[in-house]
Order: C-alpha cells, then sequence, then structure tokens
C-alpha cells in the first residue's frame, strides 16, 4: 500500500508539474535571467584572470552555473515554510490518518514535482551555455551529471523536511528557510564553486551537506570525471534520510499526543 | 493627506506591537545580505578589479541597493503584490475609502522582514561606506530616488495583471529587478546592458546611484531621475487604467 501511494504520488505530482504550462515557462524565464546573469559575471572574471579560475575556464564555469541553479532552482525555495505552515495549521495531523508514511508522500510528491521542471530548466540552461560559451566541457561527465542532478534534488528535499520538522515543536519554521537557502547559496556551491572560497571555508563546506546538493552536479557537469561526488551524495542522502525520518517519526508522535 | 498618514502610523503600529518578532524578522534579512555581502567580497579578492567595480564600490552599490529595497518593500509593501491583489479581487475594501487608492494601498502594511533591509543597508553605509557628510547627502538622495523608481517598477508589472488576468509579470520583474540590481552594470555588454538600463531597469536602482556618490556627474544623475520619474508616472496610470477593468472578488478585509 505505501508503495504504491508513494508511486502514485511521484507520478501524480510528475504530471501536474508537466501540465502547468504557464508556470513553467516563468520558471524557466526566470531561470534564464539568473543563469544569463550570474554565468556572464564569471565568464568575464576569468577573462579577467587570464581565462582560468581555480581550474575552470569560461566555459566550464557556465556549466557549472546552469547545473548548480537547476538544482537549486527547480525545488520550491520555501517548501521549509510551506512544511512549517502544514504541521502548524493541522493538515500534517490529516494526513497522518492515511495508511502510508507522512515523509514519504511528501517526499514522492516533491521529487515528482522537481523532476520535469529540473529537465526543463536543464535544457533550457544548456541551450544558454552553448550560446554564450560553448558545448560541454566533457560531453561523458553530463552522464553522471544527470543522476547526480536527481540525487541533488533529494538530498535538499530531505534536507528541507528534517529543518522543517522543527515546527512541530516551535509551530512556525517560517524565516529558516531564508537562512538555510544562504547556507546553499555559499557553502553548496550555488553561486560560487566551491575552490574559489577561502581554505578555512572550503573546508567547512566539505563537511556540510548543502555540497551535495549544487555544487556535485554541477561540478560533474563542468567537465570532471569525480565519480566519488556521485557516491557522496548518496552517503548525504542516506544521513539526512535517517534524520528527517527520525524527526517526522518523533514529531508525529508528538502530535498525536499533544494535538494538530 | 491625513487619511494616508494615518493609516502609516497604523501600519507601524501594527508591526512594533510584536518587538519581539520584529527584531527575529529584521535579524533574519540582516543575516541574508550580510551572505550576499559575503559573496561580493569573496568574488572580488578572488578577481581584483573588474569594469571598474572592486570591494568597495560594490559595498556602497549593496549599501544603496538594500537600502532603497527595505524602504520599498518594507514601508510599500503592497507594490510587489498589487498583481496578486488585483487578480484575487483583494481590492473592494480600498474603493470604498474617501483615499487615493494607490497611496493607500502602498502604505496600508509595513513589512518588517524588510526593514532588515533598511537597517542593514544604512549600517553598510555607515561602517564600510566612508560616510562623510557630502556622500552621506547624496547617499540620501540617490536612495530616494532609486525607492521611488524601484517601487514604480513593481507597481507598473503587478499592475500589468489587471490586463492580463495572471500576477506571475509582478513577482517576475520583483525578482528580475533585485536578483540584476545586486550586479555591477558595467560587467555586462549587449543586450544584457540594454535590457538593465530598459525593460527591468536594475542598473538605475543600485549601479548607477552608486557611482554617483562615488563621483557626481550631471548627465547619471539627470538620467537617474527622470528614471525614477518615467517609472512613477507609468506606475500611476497603468494602475489607474487597470482599476477600470478591475473585477470585485468580494473581499472586504485584506487590502
Amino acid at each position: 500500500m505505501t508503495r504504491r501511494a508513494l508511486v502514485e504520488a511521484l507520478r501524480g505530482s510528475a504530471h501536474r508539474s508537466l501540465v502547468d504550462g504557464g508556470g513553467m515557462v516563468v520558471s524557466i524565464a526566470f531561470y534564464v535571467v539568473i543563469v544569463g546573469t550570474l554565468s556572464g559575471l564569471w565568464r568575464v572574471a576569468v577573462h579577467a584572470n587570464g581565462g582560468e579560475l581555480a581550474g575552470y575556464s569560461a566555459v566550464a564555469i557556465t556549466w557549472y552555473i546552469i547545473t548548480s541553479e537547476a538544482a537549486i532552482v527547480s525545488v520550491n525555495a520555501r517548501h521549509i515554510e510551506d512544511i512549517g505552515a502544514d504541521i502548524a495549521q493541522g493538515t500534517v495531523a490529516v494526513e497522518l490518518l492515511r495508511p502510508a508514511s507522512v515523509l514519504g508522500v511528501r517526499m514522492a510528491t516533491e521529487v515528482g514535482r522537481g523532476l520535469p521542471k529540473v529537465a526543463a530548466l536543464w535544457g533550457a540552461g544548456a541551450v544558454v551555455a552553448a550560446v554564450v560559451a560553448g558545448g560541454p566541457p566533457r560531453s561523458a561527465t553530463l552522464l553522471l551529471a544527470a543522476p547526480s542532478l536527481v540525487l541533488a534534488i533529494i538530498a535538499n528535499l530531505l534536507a528541507q523536511h528534517a529543518v522543517a520538522a522543527i515546527a512541530f515543536w516551535i509551530r512556525d519554521a517560517g524565516s529558516v528557510w531564508f537562512l538555510y537557502l544562504k547556507a546553499v547559496f555559499i557553502t553548496g556551491g550555488m553561486i560560487i564553486p566551491l575552490e574559489l572560497l577561502p581554505d578555512g571555508v572550503q573546508h567547512a563546506a566539505m563537511l556540510m551537506p548543502f555540497r551535495a546538493m549544487a555544487y556535485a552536479p554541477a561540478r560533474l557537469a563542468a567537465g570532471y570525471w569525480e565519480p566519488m561526488l556521485f557516491v557522496e551524495q548518496l552517503v548525504w542522502i542516506g544521513i539526512l534520510g535517517v534524520v528527517a525520518s527520525a524527526a517526522f517519526s518523533a514529531g508525529e508522535r508528538r502530535l498525536q499526543v499533544v494535538g494538530g | 493627506m491625513r487619511g494616508l498618514w494615518a493609516t502609516l502610523r497604523n501600519a507601524f503600529a501594527e508591526v512594533v506591537a510584536k518587538p519581539l518578532a520584529l527584531a527575529a524578522q529584521m535579524s533574519v534579512m540582516m543575516i541574508n545580505d550580510f551572505v550576499w555581502v559575503v559573496f561580493w567580497v569573496l568574488f572580488f579578492d578572488r578577481v581584483g578589479t573588474l569594469g571598474g567595480w572592486d570591494r568597495n564600490s560594490i559595498l556602497l552599490l549593496q549599501a544603496v541597493l538594500t537600502t532603497a529595497g527595505g524602504l520599498s518593500l518594507g514601508l510599500f509593501t503592497n507594490a510587489r503584490r498589487i498583481g496578486a491583489m488585483a487578480v484575487a479581487g483583494d481590492l473592494d475594501a480600498v474603493l470604498a475609502l474617501p483615499v487615493a487608492p494607490l497611496p493607500f494601498v502602498l502604505l496600508r502594511r509595513i513589512e518588517p522582514v524588510n526593514l532588515g533591509d533598511l537597517a542593514f543597508g544604512i549600517g553598510l553605509f555607515a561602517i564600510a561606506c566612508n560616510p562623510t557628510p557630502a556622500r552621506a547627502l547624496a547617499f540620501a538622495l540617490v536612495v530616494l530616488a532609486s525607492t521611488t523608481l524601484l517601487t514604480g517598477f513593481l507597481v507598473l508589472t503587478g499592475a500589468l495583471a489587471f490586463f492580463l488576468g495572471r500576477s506571475e509579470s509582478g513577482e517576475l520583474g520583483f525578482h528580475s529587478m533585485l536578483l540584476l540590481g545586486a550586479y555591477p552594470v558595467d560587467l555586462f555588454a549587449g543586450a544584457i546592458r540594454i535590457l538593465l538600463f530598459t525593460v527591468v531597469p536594475a542598473a538605475f536602482v543600485s549601479a548607477v546611484p552608486a557611482r554617483l556618490i562615488e563621483e557626481f556627474d550631471a548627465g547619471r544623475a539627470l538620467a537617474l531621475g527622470g528614471a525614477a520619474t518615467v517609472f512613477a508616472i507609468a506606475a500611476t496610470i497603468t494602475f489607474t487604467l487597470g482599476l477600470r477593468r478591475y473585477t470585485s472578488g468580494s473581499v472586504w478585509t485584506r487590502a
């Protein structure tokens, strides 16, 4: 029952995401503006530094940015806030009545929503990169980057659920999403490749899960054949999955005792 | 005018009634702004000077952007919600009042989160941007123009919802403006540069004002004043014409 519910949740939300043409067009337009501007900034910086910055050429950094942005933009940035609101308003309490895992169904729904979006965004980004900089620096690494993008979305959503679970206790996770997103910005390598950070920050970023959400697929798409990134993402997904699951289980027990 | 002043006072009273919440929300936005400043410092520390922009000038740009953004999004919060209000039919309560609808809507709500932008911008200017009296005066003037332009742009793109029936244009305009406004305009060429001065006039919200503080130029000042005036007028006209197409949502309490 649970497995079927998860598959149906994933399939249904993916379908809804696909048929929402207007929403998809707006997302793509916004994404193209972001990657056009940010990658333009980095290309200027690379050219001003003799054609290379921490090993990234203009083409490589453009592919890095279109991939890191696709990984993050395809997931609802305010998801933490939304989950918190659902917990506070009793929606989650109602979901407990279903014969399926609340976290599982929510994850399947959001992953299903994100997959068509990330495919569309990455496709649009590839066109932008090809036009403004050139084709992929190393086509073979794209074979790793594509599944890595899916893992990035899963890691991101699991982390958001783990963080949002604090709403079971404090009833308001409102502004936390802002801080979470900012952590992804820098230590996740969303707007700046981690190699360009100062040593101390770079080492700190290595120990955080955020790099599994943007840096890993972006580094692969930039032409670096580093399969260990893929493994690292799987490890983080395992850890985040356990944390989110434990947090939701504890929160659900609290809801059953205290009420929603 | 008295009615509008009372509206603003009430909006302030609502916000300061919960001082802890106000402080917490302002802090979150200040952390957000700080992260962007960290990014730019890291960027320029790594690449040096680009297109005449360096670490100091980008800090000035960020100070202008966050202060103007704080004023526009904090004090005139509904500027970015006009599209959604038009589509949802949320303007009924406003239209029944004996005050001009647009100023009332703009002043009705204050967003505590964005007051954090305002505080951060002023603080950044005071700490990191060499605030001599002349520069402080220039800062105040260009922020005023920048706020007018940003608010006008948000109202204009939001009011397009009266005609299009969808509010995405306002949200897209809002995000594009804030995103593009954070970049030094001189780093871009061709179509993007033209875009930044025209369709999404982000250059006038941050880069041009920042340059004016560093070095006054009459031509640039006129262009900034002109752009702010044009967008303020265009916004007022679009909103006023749009109201003729407004359809009630029978919502009387939310404006």
